[in-house]
């Protein structure tokens, strides 16, 4: 991928970090490196813990108490929005950059109906008065193929399936045509049947929109059909970062083989890639991140930290010993 | 229609529970030492003269039956008579009820205004001066009593400054009582376009309404404060604010949410201030319902007690309802 203008986002050495009660600070991100550009569409990966969730928060400047931003910045349009007014904010958010949430029944108000949930954000982003925001909304539904959508209009959260609450959810992102869409885990409730309609149904509108998209997930299967490029973060690091096409085919890292075997049908593949339990033990700091957990380390693994690097091929990964790579 | 079929539920549920609420009070009424025959009759009564006046009033009787006949004249209206003031007690209640209840509902209101704001303003300042100033009142008004403060501001307006009328009731004694219509003493003055009678009793009100309604604005703010700290960090206001939403609209989102939780505190101090504020009632003489039921309580005076008891239940029960209602209205997941 080349990048002729300035990036639309630009993640770069950010560091986000949380106070801990004994007094050692939680690294949850340690200098995240990352671009989009404009109409791409990145997916990251990564185990729960990984700091996915709070990579995306920083993103909209809105990283969850207590943890701050200790480190760099990330730019959106040329806005630092990790330093951004609480105001400045507000009036980006939902309307250029906008989130797509998980388990949105959960999320969204319960007293507001869906009308009234699509309807503020039109009012107060794109400054439609009530009839124009209702008639606005009405037409966002169906966009996002909700069955009836005259009758949702009024129909409250609870009324609504986990489904069609990610529609809804879908709806008010888009509202406002924004150019960056993050989409933090959106289907990972839902059945399968119905996650694969709505990834389709996402990327065919956020490319109607020429917009780009960040991809949370923990299903890296998803990345293979909606991104163009792939970042698998791993305990607040991105350890590789690859085009699809490239990663699917030669994995560099030792956590991507083992995220990808995860998903394998082969029980030898998982064996061989993944250490036995109890053999995790703790390392002392200092080395590589995954070193606990890697069955390819070496002695390097536990001295040194291994930074981000382009490795032929187009993949950058940050390993001593990245696999398929002569050392 | 949904509502009309939820409130005929709710009303033919008031029977039984009005009945339950009878039957224990009936009994633990009865568990209070002292006969009432003997009190009535003094020290120098007859062996056979307090028998005799035992047969008349049916104690002689087993108390299953005597509560049988206390339900029938309940159910016929009457609620017997109150051996201290030789009057019916349903007169008697009618006429004390309704000076305690405006006195508790405008203390209680003037609570609303006071804890609400405060406990909204003290939750979106964190650590802030507002904050702790909430802190600090809600401290203080668990930790003064209601009488205590009554007291103090007699001292302050009535003795010191000289602005408060005297504590001794509803309104100056020189003045006659305006027409009963109501039992609100604001609403009879304003009906009979009596102007004096309207000043006199709206200046006896202001220090028993301060009093109630900066002591019982603590809990208030207490409960307006810690819903509006968890709503704010709720799931749905996050999403509110990922979505960019002016922080007007945010807040207006919370109120809205925490409005549930201040119209429960209220129904609960709103039912127990009806017995609560006695001490209140005492200070400034109001003649109210509790001061009443007090004062029959410590004379055996079993008719009354349990006029008060079937009083404040249909209160409280009435004030549920309307709860309820409340709910109905706030919250779209109650009307499934």
């Amino acid at each position: 991928m080349t990048e002729t203008a300035a990036p639309l986002l630009a993640v770069e050495d950010l560091h986000v970090s949380f106070p801990h009660p004994t007094g050692n600070a939680v690294e949850a991100l340690r200098g995240i490196d990352l671009t989009i550009a404009r109409g791409e569409m990145i997916g990251v990966v990564g185990e729960s813990g990984a700091g996915k969730t709070t990579l995306a928060r920083a993103i909209l400047g809105m990283v969850p108490r207590p943890g701050r931003v200790t480190r760099g910045r990330a730019t959106f349009r040329g806005e630092v929005m990790t330093e951004l007014e609480d105001d400045a904010r507000r009036a980006i958010l939902g309307r250029d950059l906008s989130m797509i949430i998980p388990n949105p029944r959960g999320e969204l108000n319960p007293v507001l109906t869906v009308g009234e949930h699509i309807g503020n954000v039109l009012r107060h982003h794109r400054g439609l008065d009530k009839t124009a925001a209702r008639a606005a909304a009405l037409d966002l539904l169906r966009a996002v193929a909700i069955p009836d959508p005259q009758r949702r209009l009024d129909a409250y959260p609870h009324e609504l399936s986990g489904g069609m609450a990610q529609r809804v959810v879908i709806a008010i992102a888009l509202a406002c045509s924004p150019t960056l869409v993050i989409s933090d885990d959106a289907t990972s409730g839902l059945d399968v049947t119905v996650q694969a309609q709505i990834l389709d149904l996402l990327k065919q509108l956020i490319r109607a929109n020429d917009a780009s998209a960040i991809f949370i997930t923990r299903d890296i299967a998803v990345t293979a059909h909606f991104c163009d490029r792939i970042a698998v973060l791993y305990a607040g690091e991105i350890v590789e970062l690859a085009a699809v096409g490239t990663f699917f085919d030669g994995p560099r890292h030792p956590y991507s083989i083992m995220l990808l075997a995860a998903f394998a049908y082969s029980a030898e593949l998982r064996r061989h890639w993944t250490r036995p339990e109890g053999e995790e033990e703790a390392l002392p700091p200092g080395g590589c991140s995954f070193a606990a957990r890697c069955v390819r380390r070496k002695q390097r693994c536990l001295m040194e930290r291994p930074a981000l690097r382009a490795v032929p091929g187009g993949s950058a990964v940050r390993c001593h010993f990245p696999v398929g790579v002569a050392p | 229609m949904a509502l009309a079929r939820y409130i005929l539920r709710r009303l033919i549920f008031v029977v039984p529970q009005l009945l339950g609420i009878l039957m224990v009070g009936f009994f633990l009424v009865k568990l209070i030492p002292g006969d009432p025959a003997v009190l009535m009759l003094g020290p120098n009564a007859t062996p056979e003269s307090v028998a005799a006046l035992r047969s008349s009033l049916g104690l002689d009787q087993s108390i299953v039956t005597q509560f049988g006949v206390y339900i029938g004249h309940v159910l016929r209206g009457d609620l017997g008579i109150s051996w201290q003031s030789t009057r019916p007690v349903l007169d008697d209640l009618l006429e004390r009820f309704p000076a305690t209840l405006e006195l508790v509902t405008l203390g209680l209101a003037l609570a609303l205004v006071i804890g609400v704001p405060l406990g909204i303003a003290s939750a979106s300042e964190r650590g802030g001066s507002v904050r702790r100033a909430g802190d600090l009142y809600g401290l203080l008004a668990g930790a003064i009593p209601d009488f205590w403060l009554a007291l103090v501001m007699i001292y302050l307006f009535y003795s010191v400054l000289g602005i408060a009328p005297p504590p001794l009731g509803r309104m100056d004694i020189a003045l006659s009582n305006p027409p009963f219509v109501t039992g609100s003493m604001i609403l009879d003055s304003l009906l009979a376009g009596d102007w004096e009678a309207l000043h006199s009793v709206l200046s006896h009100l202001v220090l028993p309404v301060v009093t109630l309604g900066l002591i019982n604005a603590g809990p208030i703010l207490k409960v307006t404060q810690s819903t509006m700290l968890r709503v704010q960090a709720s799931d749905f206001i996050r999403y509110a604010e990922t979505c960019g939403l002016p922080r007007k609209v945010v807040r207006r989102q919370a109120i809205r949410a925490s409005l549930p939780s201040i119209v429960t505190i209220v129904s609960v101090l709103y039912g127990f201030l009806i017995g609560g504020a006695v001490l209140v009632e005492i200070v400034f003489s109001w003649g109210g319902a509790g001061q009443y039921a007090v004062q029959a309580v410590l004379n055996a005076d079993i008719n009354p007690v349990l006029g008060f008891v079937v009083f404040s239940a249909v209160f409280s029960l009435v004030v549920y309802l309307l709860v309820d209602l409340a709910y109905f209205m706030l919250d779209p997941r109650t009307r499934g």
